[in-house]
């Protein structure tokens, strides 16, 4: 049954992508339904070695405990967080229904500093997808090869934020600075983005800052001018509110939180 | 102990034996009897001796060895023993082979009393608590001679690397001001040139291509890639100096010709090259422990040898383990850990003990995770707060423990609360300003001996923080962290216990105080 639905969902498109990926979780998954909530982080002290802790989150509204450990940024006890995610239909290790994707994003309100122990859960081993671990500057690596074309590229940041994430945005910059400077660009368009309307969360509306899209887009191209863009060829450009674009989880919040690298031939 | 003074000067591989023998002597106690001659374990500037190929002293632990791989070197007129400047000191002045290429409090303090306080070492400029004061008088050097460390005065508001003013995001306040210097008309912050006046330990001039290896493109406490050096083309190193006000050595030398030399005008070219050409050629470690013997021997890989060969800004991997040096001797661990703690040299029982405890020490170094918090640079990044790792997550550069990130670390030696009780520094109030991101974990209000890093950049967040720094020849350059708080290893590791509240067993701190030792 299963097989069978899953190959129609195939030839049917990628549109029914996330159905299935439903229907893969169960009847009684809560669908795709993105959640968000702010709320006290949780430190769970799970032993598994080096940054295997475990990160939980009670959201309010539902009474549910999540958990919110599996973002790009950790969150930190004593500081609220703002939590978007996606639940996932996942064993509980840590003590609390997985969101993944998930974003974090430390708020600068204050809270109760919470620990708890390990209590019999087991916790998750941490782990690093090669893909987002940039290799030391000595390893030879083969340069994009022709033909070459426009591209652009999207960087995302955490909430009221502007800083270049580590294993996650100098994978991308440097991809793009490596095809912007062999593909011979003649120019190219660093747009940021920050979401200043604000949305309603946990019966608050959060929003980012005037000037964050602006010093998103700076941070960006002073990151490709260190690598080697020339800043000749740069445009520099930010707006607020942009609309979402396609993203993991299809979190629309999270993609307004960007900076587009756009390069021309 | 036996104390710490020169039982051997330049050796030979030839003579290897025999230097064993002299130190071994010493460990029974008879360096205790001896009085270093003038110009041997002391290195004055413009004093013409060769600086042979392999230079070794005794220690408080063993012998210090530093290799001149291009040596032996003739001193005379060379820049680096010789005085530049009009205070009398040279860059041989505080880098002192027999201190690892460093200066100890210990030949300090001997040298304060071989020359009644006239050396050029305790030069008013910042080897006196403030110039202000009387110099002739002991208590106005108390800092250099109880603590190793100079004054850095740094300008105030900062001063980007051309010279251009930084917007700092916080004022700064003298709360308490022992040496007198930061409140000074001449001196301090509200003197005709403003500075901040910290107090700090200087680096070793030694393994420096480890200090500018450069492993990643990204510095990720700050998620910026490293700067370009415009002279060079290449990127420049986040590891050197206390605050990193300078990414090249050659920066670096000026920055101290100027300050520390009080150097007029500018310095040759070809002078420049030759101090970086010698510097650049000197690897320093551990050679021999008291009680373990040789640190080549056994199987292990110690000494500054293994430093000259290795490669530089390697990040320790499952292949490429950290203090895998020591590995070898991990391999008869089999008795009873409790007796490894002896003060027997050379003895076999005690050398084997000794050598297991220091295969545990780094064992525990690389694998003994504890919860990381509050540490500014390092919690602040995506890694959250607290996360739980171990002493190998920041000191991740193979052979020196540095990090090949590279960067700067608010551990809490100088920012209240973390830091230990110091009434002999001075005392700052930083208030950030309203719209500023504060201090990720101590606010917006935090009082500091030094701070850091911020008096570079300006920035809140940077409060604090302090370049990691070569753990490389620390047996030789006691004491330790940037202001000379920990006046033993013992004392770094019991530093590391409270903060981070790891809970280390006795034969625990005395492995990892091993292991230490024999960097």
């Amino acid at each position: 049954m299963t097989i069978r639905r899953s190959a129609r969902l195939y030839v049917e498109g990628t549109v029914l992508l996330s159905l299935a990926a439903a229907l893969c979780y169960g009847a009684d998954a809560p669908t795709l339904k993105p959640v968000s909530f702010i709320a006290c982080p949780i430190y769970r002290d799970t032993n598994q070695g080096r940054k295997s802790g475990c990160w939980l989150a009670d959201d309010h509204e539902s009474g549910v405990r999540y958990d919110i450990g599996g973002g790009r940024a950790k969150p930190q006890i004593g500081h609220e967080v703002l939590v978007e995610g996606v639940v996932a239909n996942s064993p509980d290790v840590c003590g609390g229904a997985l969101l993944a994707p998930v974003h974090t994003a430390v708020l600068e309100t204050r809270c109760p500093a919470v620990m708890l122990p390990t209590e019999n859960y087991p916790g998750r081993a941490f782990q690093v997808s090669a893909k987002s671990v940039l290799p030391p500057m000595d390893v030879e690596r083969p340069l994009p090869p022709p033909p070459y074309e426009s591209q652009q590229w999207v960087i995302q940041f955490n909430f009221q934020s502007d800083f270049l994430l580590y294993q996650y945005s100098e994978v991308i910059l440097d991809a793009a600075a490596r095809y912007i400077k062999v593909s011979g660009a003649k120019r190219i368009f660093v747009t940021g983005y920050a979401a200043t309307k604000g949305m309603q969360v946990s019966g608050r509306t959060v929003s980012e800052s005037n000037t964050l899209a602006k010093t998103r887009a700076e941070s960006v191209a002073e990151a490709l001018r260190r690598l080697g863009v020339d800043p000749r060829l740069m445009h520099v450009s930010w707006r607020n509110d942009p609309e979402p674009i396609a993203s993991d989880g299809g979190l629309e919040e999270p993609s307004k939180r960007r900076v587009t690298i756009r390069s021309e031939l | 102990m036996p104390t710490k003074g020169a039982v051997g000067a330049a050796i030979s591989a030839g003579c290897a034996a025999f230097l064993l023998s002299a130190v071994f002597s010493a460990g029974s106690g008879a360096a205790e009897a001896q009085t270093p001659p003038e110009g041997e374990t002391w290195w004055s500037p413009g004093s013409g001796r060769e600086f042979p190929a392999i230079l070794s002293y005794a220690d408080e632990r063993g012998i210090i060895t530093t290799l001149n791989l291009k040596g032996p070197t003739d001193t005379r007129g060379h820049p680096f023993f010789t005085s530049l400047g009009t205070n009398g000191r040279a860059c041989i002045t505080c880098h002192q082979p027999a201190d690892g290429m460093s200066v100890s409090a210990h030949d300090i303090q001997a040298r304060w009393q071989a020359t009644n306080g006239r050396d050029p070492l305790f030069a008013a400029i910042d080897g006196s608590n403030c110039p202000s004061l009387p110099q002739e008088e002991r208590a106005s050097h108390s800092l250099l001679l109880e603590r190793g460390t100079f004054r850095v005065a740094r300008p105030w508001p900062p001063v980007d690397a051309s010279g251009k003013r930084i917007a700092p995001q916080f004022d700064i306040e003298v709360v308490r001001d022992p040496t007198g210097c930061n409140t000074s008309t001449v001196y301090g912050l509200h003197g005709k040139n403003p500075a901040v006046s910290v107090f700090r330990r200087p680096r070793p001039a030694t393994n420096l291509k480890y200090l500018t290896a450069v492993g990643f493109v990204f510095e990720p406490k700050n998620g910026f890639p490293l700067p370009i050096d415009p002279e060079s083309g290449r990127r420049m190193s986040g590891n050197l100096l206390a605050d990193s006000r300078a990414g090249t050595l050659k920066l670096q030398l000026l920055d101290a010709m100027r300050t520390h030399l009080e150097t007029e005008g500018d310095l040759d070219p070809a002078e420049i090259q030759r101090i970086l050409d010698f510097e650049g050629q000197l690897y320093t470690a551990q050679g021999v422990d008291f009680v373990g013997g040789k640190l080549d021997d056994g199987g292990a890989h110690g000494g500054p040898e293994t430093l000259a060969l290795s490669k530089p800004g390697v990040l320790k991997s499952s292949r490429d383990v950290q203090w895998v040096e020591y590995s070898p001797w991990a391999a008869s661990a089999a008795t009873n850990p409790a007796s490894a703690t002896t003060d027997t040299p050379g003895s076999g029982d005690a050398q084997r003990l000794f050598r297991e405890s220091v295969a545990r020490g780094a064992a525990i170094f690389r694998e003994r995770t504890f919860l990381i918090s509050d540490s500014s640079g390092l919690n602040s990044m995506n890694f959250g707060n607290p996360t739980r790792d171990s002493c190998n997550f920041c000191h991740n550069m193979t052979r020196t423990g540095m990090d090949v990130a590279p960067g700067q670390v608010d551990l809490g030696t100088t920012n209240e609360p973390f830091a230990d009780p110091a009434p002999d520094l001075p005392l700052f109030k930083l208030t950030c300003h309203a719209g500023e991101i504060p201090h990720p974990f101590l606010g917006a209000t935090i009082y500091t001996h030094d701070p850091g890093f911020a008096l570079t950049t300006g920035r809140c967040v940077d409060i604090g923080k302090i370049t990691m720094q070569s753990m490389r020849g620390l047996a030789a350059r006691a004491p330790y962290f940037s202001n000379g708080s920990a006046r033993t290893l013992r004392e770094v590791v019991e530093f590391y216990n409270r903060r981070y509240n790891i809970a280390l067993t006795e034969q625990e701190k005395q492995d990892l105080t091993n292991l230490m030792s024999v960097l």
